[in-house]
């Protein structure tokens, strides 16, 4: 009954504006595409009340990645991913087209931010225990999408062919010739040939546009099903006093359970928060709030600062400094920490895989129970060392770089 | 029934599949002629500094009828036990392959990306690097130097 009443107050609001020739075509059209049923699906859910802003950081992954395509898209228009051509086609883009500029500057720091975004969005899900029961495999879906940016973020910077964009790609490609017995041939294969050239960057451009947003695209499909069936599990604050809720309370709580609650099977407590609130609007706003100051915040670097180009690539130059991307910087500095002949390959593969590993697999080695971070410290600790040490890595990488 | 749906399915995705494995294995199978490339006359170049001259070498294997990319190549006059050898360094860094240079102040070959030390000759002597740096085939023709994109591994 509250469902057919939620209904009928969504089609007044869809339809209050249309009247005449306009609501009957709407009317038309609703009955053979059902538009008013898949918006009532996707903006009527119930989620968690409190702490809601910050809620939004997983929609804003969403847009940014959006943007992403949207920028790309639109950054083929001028660029042509060949070595004669790639840096000719960018550096007219920052000479002589402002706007494309822009759309350049968006791209990149469009990037920056959605790693930053990401970043934060995976710290609130571990810090919130939102991983545990029933949304396992979710959590390792997000992983899984966080690894495929990754593997954006660098091949992206291949593509301007310029000095960084040269040197990133030769040590990206050059690593992978320390895998064991296949290395060699791992590397022909990345770069098209023994070294660099033309087919190493058509190579990383269809990687880049193509095969791994063929991968993301559905993975975030599945991250969103995946979120909308179990429900958005919110964090501890939500779910205060569960411990001492009576099996009675407990029963009505459920019984009062909105879709897409419960979200079983679960924690004793913790399938549906204490307190409810509409998706639409009260988080659609806060959802769009963020995304609109991120939106901005890009617009706005893209056009004071914008995406830098440096020289054409020249694989003779003596004089030149090559650096990492910054989101690259503790792996870099793996590399110089791990010197010579059999040490290289623990650098780059099994040190990195080590901690990819127990990324994916974190909601089976938490067997903390309960979610508030200080309960969990057998998890919260070794994950505040494993941050630590990433930033320390990367400042170590900055001190050694600059003071070259 | 069932059968069939699996062998049609398992045909088609063989017939997708092999070339495009095939196409993503190719490059293991380039090959690329080398010719030998004309650098300068050695009579130009001091004993005990290595001295870089930049060349147009094709390093990609058939790709694209095998373009040629500027690389440098370090000429290096060693006086090794009383003795004048002739040496063609590749300044591609053996750990990660960015360039080094030689420092004429500190007397090594640097490699700026993870601090990778070279002697004159190129042998290792500090940073990460696996291997000391590669040499190219070179040969002489009266004091004219060539050399060819072969590399053999250093001493």
């Amino acid at each position: 009954m509250a469902d057919d009443l939620e209904r009928s107050v969504l089609v007044g609001k869809l339809t209050r504006p249309i009247s005449g020739l306009m609501a009957t075509t709407y009317r038309w059209v609703d009955e053979r595409l059902g538009v008013t049923d898949l918006v009532h699906q996707l903006l009527y859910e119930a989620v968690p009340r409190r702490g809601a802003w910050a809620y939004s950081l997983g929609s804003a992954t969403l847009i940014l990645i959006v943007l992403q395509i949207v920028t790309g898209m639109f950054l083929l228009w001028t660029y042509v991913p060949s070595t004669t051509e790639a840096w000719l086609s960018l550096n007219f883009i920052e000479h002589h087209d402002e706007f494309a500029a822009i759309v350049r500057g968006m791209h990149l720091w469009g990037a920056y931010i959605l790693f930053v975004v990401i970043g934060l969005h995976m710290v609130r899900t571990f810090v919130s225990g939102s991983y545990k029961k029933p949304r396992e495999l979710n959590w390792i879906v997000g992983v899984v999408l966080f690894l495929l940016v990754l593997g954006l973020g660098i091949t992206g910077a291949m593509l301007p062919w310029d000095q960084a964009a040269y040197w990133t790609a030769t040590v990206v490609t050059h690593v992978v010739n320390y895998f064991p017995i296949f290395g060699t041939q791992l590397q022909e294969i990345l770069r098209g040939g023994p070294q660099m050239g033309p087919a190493t960057l058509t190579r990383f451009f269809a990687i880049h546009i193509w095969l791994l947003p063929a991968l993301l695209v559905p993975l975030i499909g599945l991250h969103l099903i995946l979120l909308r069936r179990h429900g958005e599990h919110g964090s501890w604050v939500n779910y205060e006093g569960v411990e001492e809720e009576t099996e009675a309370e407990r029963a009505q709580r459920m019984a009062h359970a909105e879709a897409p609650y419960p979200a079983l099977p679960s924690d004793p407590g913790y399938a549906v928060p204490m307190d409810l609130d509409d998706f639409f609007p009260s988080q659609v706003f806060k959802d769009a709030v963020v995304s609109f100051g991120l939106v901005l915040l890009i617009f706005i670097m893209a056009i004071v600062i914008g995406a830098p180009i440096e020289r054409a690539a020249n694989p003779a130059a003596l004089n030149y400094v090559p650096t990492p991307e910054w989101f690259f910087l503790p792996l870099d500095q793996l590399l110089v920490q791990f010197p010579q002949a059999w040490m290289i390959p623990v650098g780059v593969f099994i040190v990195p895989g080590i901690g990819t590993t127990l990324l994916i697999l974190l909601p089976f080695l938490d067997r903390t129970p309960g979610r508030q971070p200080w309960r969990r410290p057998e998890v919260m600790v070794p994950a505040l060392f494993v941050v630590l040490f990433l930033v320390f890595e990367a400042l170590l990488a900055v001190n050694r770089l600059f003071n070259l | 029934m069932i059968m069939g749906i699996n062998a049609a399915g398992a045909g088609t995705g063989l017939l997708i599949a092999a070339p495009i494995v095939g196409d993503i294995l190719s490059p293991v199978f380039y090959k690329s002629k080398q010719p030998w490339v004309l650098v300068a006359d050695i009579r130009h170049v001091p004993i005990g500094v290595p001295t870089a001259y930049v060349v147009m070498l094709n390093d990609n294997g058939d790709a694209w009828q095998a373009p040629l990319v500027p690389r440098t190549v370090y000429v290096v006059k060693a006086n090794l036990s009383n003795a004048v050898q002739l040496i063609t360094l590749s300044n591609v860094c053996t750990h990660m392959q960015c360039d080094v240079h030689w420092d004429i102040n500190l007397n090594v070959f640097l490699c700026p990306c993870h601090g990778g030390l070279y002697s004159m000759i190129g042998t290792n002597i500090g940073g990460p690097p696996p291997q000391p740096l590669f040499r190219y085939q070179h040969k002489l023709v009266g004091t004219t130097l060539y050399i060819r994109n072969v590399l053999t591994e250093g001493k």
